[in-house]
């Protein structure tokens, strides 16, 4: 049924290292809950939502990724369908509507979108790939990323946005955006931020701003997550403190540890040592990928894995930098390990997505 | 390798290869800060980490209890409950979700305690003002604050609210994340005002030696300090040792375990005073009834201020010290109220003033004991030489030995109302009768009879013997110490030269003479003591938190006059040699019979005419002209307002108590003061029967 070449092309190196660390993820989810029953939950749910996106993986894998280009309009209208109906029927958390409520987990539908996107894209830049580099090359791109992000950016979810967005823009330089519009894209980047900044939701112009121009006279409160990060990972040191024994993550001084600071806990835990040979697992998922891009047989299948390299390692550098504090804080969760049933779902539905290039790379249309 | 690869666009290869560098920078770039924070920085982080999770925490320690004499308690410790909120408990503090379930509990919460929800402004002003029990602020603002200095640690919402109000909100613990009752042990003084003036009372630790009080593991928001009377003397005494538990805890602030073996508190040492309850309520009435009835008389406010103090002159022991008015001292027990205290302070008859020990007054002619045990020691007279009172002598106030002078007059206070004077008066007459001429003329030399008085510096030799001029030592906070003064010291501090004026009304006790109640105690109790003096002392045990006597009493012997020699001999001159003397016993003798004269025939002769016991003293009416009679406008020369001394002992031929009264601006002594010593000594007495079952019949 499957053809040889199937097994033969298929990058066990990229589906391995994910396998690894989706179940350190799990690792370090229970060793994150540290006794908070409220999260405690968080581990068996995490190991359900891997298999089953382990086979989503698989499944995906076996399908050729160019029966994908024919369907992405449809794609494209059930992702806004979709969106649009959060409003409709979604459940609001923390403030803002982004997630459905299926009774059993909430399913937040713009990580799908994310990398549903990715196909979309990667899709129109590879069948617009003989036309000429121009100003309506680039606008077309642009609106049709937009007309899915409105809706995200409207939940509100600016992080996600701006996810979306820089999917859009990284396949555009990969499709070959003269550098011209590139000087002219920073200039609007600017311009954009300079109008947006003040349009935007007050926690978001507050998170922004806290980490520019951080007050001195800022009470514990406002500064507590970050400081928290930060000791929790320098005082990891060389080696850490040891599975199941960082002082900073079992006795719940670090927040949310178990999605957004997970790296700051697992830094805590394994030390230097443990968190590089983290990050270098996470990078080669990334080198996998680009290698995959590499050798597509064509531009759709090159920009889908180029893309979600770019994707996963966008992921990486911002949760990372969030934690190190270099970056403000944002909602990105670190690929594969925090936990979050949504977002590794689409993680593994776009490692499917790579696989399905690596492994149909030699068939002919 | 891919058959259609040539005719497909693939993505330039400088695009990936930049894509890449920049991925690989940004990596680099996060491994260099985790170096740096991990490997160069991670000594500082983890300092931090185990600041956050060992938190040392002090077990507060039970200050002593004070006894009276009896065992009858003066001071003890009660519970107090304050509502305190912790505000990183509090229901969903978080920015991006302003949760209504806190403003559900600040409303119940608040309908509860009585404190607005919102109220005050917070500004740096009013924030650095801001004092937990002290403040206007609702709960909101208060809240604000704490949340901003410490969200973990609780800050006190209400302080000392009723104990059943305390229960409630206990109950509601569960469905009020956050919200808790804090119990604090407050000191309590079962007498209260009655003893206020010994006792003293507790307050925050000064800021000034909050640094000094932390260093020895007190909390400075927490532990009390004692302010006034024995509670602040004995302070090191009663205070105690807090305990400590190093303990982890987690990120709410809750304990998990003890990191080290906690070390117990070891609470502070008990302690029994010299004090009778009743007899110091006795003393009490005894002042205030008097004063309020010859205020009655007088229809006016004219007493208000005095002393009584009683003390067994054999052991030292201070019997009852009251210093009237007073102040209520549990009502600075819990807090201490800004209107009260303010009141307290502004008051002129300084009730947070201890006048017994505090304040220094002209001793009038109570003064004239050490007069007159200096003129029998120093063969100035002999007891049995007549001198007679005319009631007014001229004497010429020289300031220097050639000086020509000026004629003076000077009066005895009989001439005042009489005209006249006491006629020839010996030793014993001088005493009894308060004979002022007598005195001057012994104790600055009168022509023709006294060729030299006893002169300024041996007053103030055998005034010092006594007492006069020194600390007594007693445990109570601002003791002063008087003034007997001298030549040197009127050049020093008036800039002029003494005259022979001066000695002759130093003489009885008047002119620079200053003196504080406890020392014209001291200096009666010595004489009545045949010259012993003993160190006044509130201390009767120490004892440990399980009322073992870890000090018993032990008396202190400061000198016997009769037998350390403590006096200067000077010469012909008046210049002080190296020789020393001592007072002869038999010079004690005959003061204690001037002394037992007044009271069978002299000036307090009416006032003991009934008392059931033999007794002994002297008054004392000393003129005077402070700054709050310049203000009333009633100083004139010949009537100036006088204070109302009285000292007695009894029983006379072996004293067991001796009582001192004064009334401040109380005229005459034998009028005002005599009556509260009598009605004192009169309690002791039965008080004593009462304690040795014997039934008497008043």
């Amino acid at each position: 049924m499957i053809k040889r070449e199937f097994w033969q092309q298929f990058d066990y190196l990229l589906f391995g290292s994910v396998l690894i660390l989706c179940i350190f993820g799990i690792a370090m989810i229970q060793s994150a809950v540290a006794g908070n029953a409220d999260i405690a939950g968080s581990v068996s749910r995490q190991v359900i939502f891997v298999i089953a996106g382990m086979i989503v993986l698989l499944l995906v894998s076996l399908i050729d990724y160019r029966y994908f280009s024919s369907v992405t309009r449809i794609l494209y209208a059930l992702s806004v369908l979709v969106l649009i109906a959060i409003y409709v029927i979604g459940t609001a958390v923390y403030g803002s509507a982004r997630w459905f409520d299926t009774g059993v987990i909430l399913i937040q539908p713009s990580e799908l979108v994310k990398t549903i996107m990715i196909i979309i894209l990667a899709d129109y830049f590879s069948k617009t790939q003989f036309d000429p580099k121009n100003l309506q090359w680039i606008l077309k791109g642009f609106f049709l990323t937009a007309g899915v992000v409105i809706w995200i950016f409207l939940q509100p979810n600016l992080s996600m946005s701006i996810v979306i967005f820089f999917i859009w823009f990284a396949l555009l330089f990969y499709s070959g955006l003269p550098l011209k519009y590139l000087l002219i894209f920073a200039v609007v980047v600017v311009l954009v931020i300079l109008i947006a900044f003040p349009r935007l939701a007050d926690y978001q112009q507050l998170r922004v701003l806290n980490f520019i121009f951080p007050d001195p006279n800022a009470s514990y409160g406002d500064n507590y997550n970050v400081e928290q990060a930060k000791i929790s990972i320098g005082s990891g040191g060389l080696f850490g403190m040891g599975y199941g024994h960082g002082t900073q993550v079992q006795l719940r001084f670090l927040k949310v540890r178990h999605t957004d600071f997970i790296f700051s806990a697992m830094a805590n835990e394994f030390g230097f040592i443990g968190t590089v040979i983290v990050i270098a697992l996470l990078f080669f998922v990334v080198i996998r990928c680009f290698r995959i891009g590499l050798m597509a047989s064509d531009l759709f299948g090159s920009l889908i894995a180029y893309g979600f390299g770019t994707l996963i390692f966008f992921q990486i550098a911002v949760n990372i930098g969030v934690n190190l504090n270099v970056i403000p804080v944002t909602g990105l969760t670190l690929p594969f390990i925090s936990y979050g049933g949504s977002s590794l779902a689409s993680l593994l539905l776009g490692i499917g997505f790579v696989e399905s290039v690596s492994a149909h790379r030699h068939q002919n249309i | 390798m891919n058959q259609l690869g040539t005719e497909k666009k693939k993505v330039e290869r400088w695009r990936i290869v930049f894509v890449f560098a920049v991925m690989v920078s940004v990596l680099l770039f996060y491994v260099y800060k985790l170096f740096s924070m991990q490997l160069v920085d991670g000594e500082v982080y983890a300092a931090q980490a185990e600041e956050n999770r060992i938190k040392t925490i002090s077990i507060a320690t039970q200050r002593g209890i004070l006894y009276d004499r009896n065992g009858y308690v003066l001071a003890r410790n009660t519970a107090s409950y304050n509502v305190v909120i912790t505000p990183a408990n509090l229901p969903g503090l978080d920015l991006e979700f302003p949760n209504g379930d806190v403003q559900q509990i600040y409303r119940e919460l608040s309908a509860l305690i009585g404190v607005p929800v919102d109220a005050g402004e917070i500004n740096d002003e009013t924030v650095r003002n801001f004092t937990p029990c002290y403040t206007d602020f609702g709960i909101k603002q208060i809240v604000y604050i704490g949340d901003t200095n410490a969200p973990f640690n609780p800050v006190k919402i209400k302080c000392n609210i009723p104990a059943d109000i305390a229960m409630i909100i206990r109950e509601k613990a569960n469905t009020w994340p956050g919200v808790d009752i804090e119990i604090v042990p407050v000191r309590d003084y079962p007498t209260g005002e009655l003893t206020a003036e010994v006792v003293g009372f507790l307050g925050p630790i000064p800021a000034s030696v909050v640094d000094s009080y932390e260093a020895q593991g007190f909390v400075a928001d927490r532990d009390k300090v004692g302010y006034a009377g024995i509670e602040a003397t004995l302070d090191d005494q009663l205070i105690g040792i807090n305990g400590e538990r190093v303990v982890e805890v987690d990120g709410a602030g809750k304990t998990i375990r003890d990191v080290e073996v906690p070390v117990d508190p070891i609470p502070g040492n008990s302690i029994k005073l010299t004090i009778d309850t009743r007899l110091q309520s006795a003393a009490k009435t005894a002042l205030i009834n008097t004063m309020a009835a010859e205020n009655l008389i007088r229809g006016e406010e004219r007493y208000s201020v005095g002393v009584v103090i009683a003390m067994n002159p054999k052991t030292g022991e201070i019997l009852s010290l009251v210093s009237h008015p007073t102040f209520e001292n549990n009502r600075l027990a819990r807090v201490i109220p800004a209107d009260y205290f303010n009141q307290l302070q502004i008051d002129p008859r300084k009730p947070l003033f201890n006048h017994a020990i505090s304040a220094e007054h002209p001793p009038g002619s109570v003064f004239k004991m050490g007069t007159a045990i200096g003129i029998l020691n120093e063969n100035v007279v002999t007891p049995e030489q007549v001198i007679f009172d005319p009631g007014r002598i001229t004497i010429l106030e020289k300031f220097t030995p050639n000086d020509p002078g000026t004629p003076r007059d000077y009066v005895c206070y009989l001439y005042k109302s009489t005209g006249a004077g006491h006629g020839d008066v010996d030793f014993i007459r001088g005493v009894a009768e308060s004979c002022d001429v007598y005195f001057y003329k012994v104790g600055g030399g009168y022509a023709g009879e006294v060729p030299q008085g006893l002169g300024i510096w041996r007053i103030g030799e055998y005034s010092k013997a006594l007492g006069y001029g020194a600390l007594t030592g007693i445990e109570l906070p601002g003791e002063a110490d008087g003034l007997i003064p001298d030549p040197t010291w009127k050049r020093i501090f008036i800039g002029e030269t003494w005259s022979t004026g001066d000695t002759y009304i130093a003489t009885i006790g008047q002119g620079y003479v200053l003196a504080t109640a406890i020392q014209v105690l001291v200096s009666f109790a010595t004489l009545a003591n045949d010259g012993i003096y003993m160190k006044p002392t509130l201390i009767k045990e120490i004892l440990d938190s399980e009322g073992n006597v870890i000090k018993p009493f032990t008396p202190v012997q400061v000198r016997d006059i009769t037998k350390d020699k403590v006096i200067h001999l000077y010469d012909e001159n008046f210049l002080q040699t190296d020789e020393m003397i001592s007072v002869q016993p038999w010079v004690i003798q005959k003061a204690k019979e001037g002394m037992r004269e007044v009271v069978v025939n002299g000036t307090a002769t009416k006032i003991f005419r009934n008392a059931p016991y033999e007794s002994a003293g002297k008054t004392g009416t000393a003129e005077y002209c402070d700054d709050i009679a310049k203000k009333k406008d009633i100083c004139y020369p010949g009537i100036w307002p006088a204070h109302a001394w009285y000292v007695g002992y009894a029983p006379y031929d072996d004293p067991e108590i001796v009582v001192l009264a004064f009334v401040y601006n109380g005229d005459e002594g034998s009028v005002v003061a005599g009556p509260i010593v009598r009605d004192v000594l009169t309690a002791y007495f039965e008080l004593k029967n009462v304690d040795l079952g014997i039934e008497t019949n008043p």
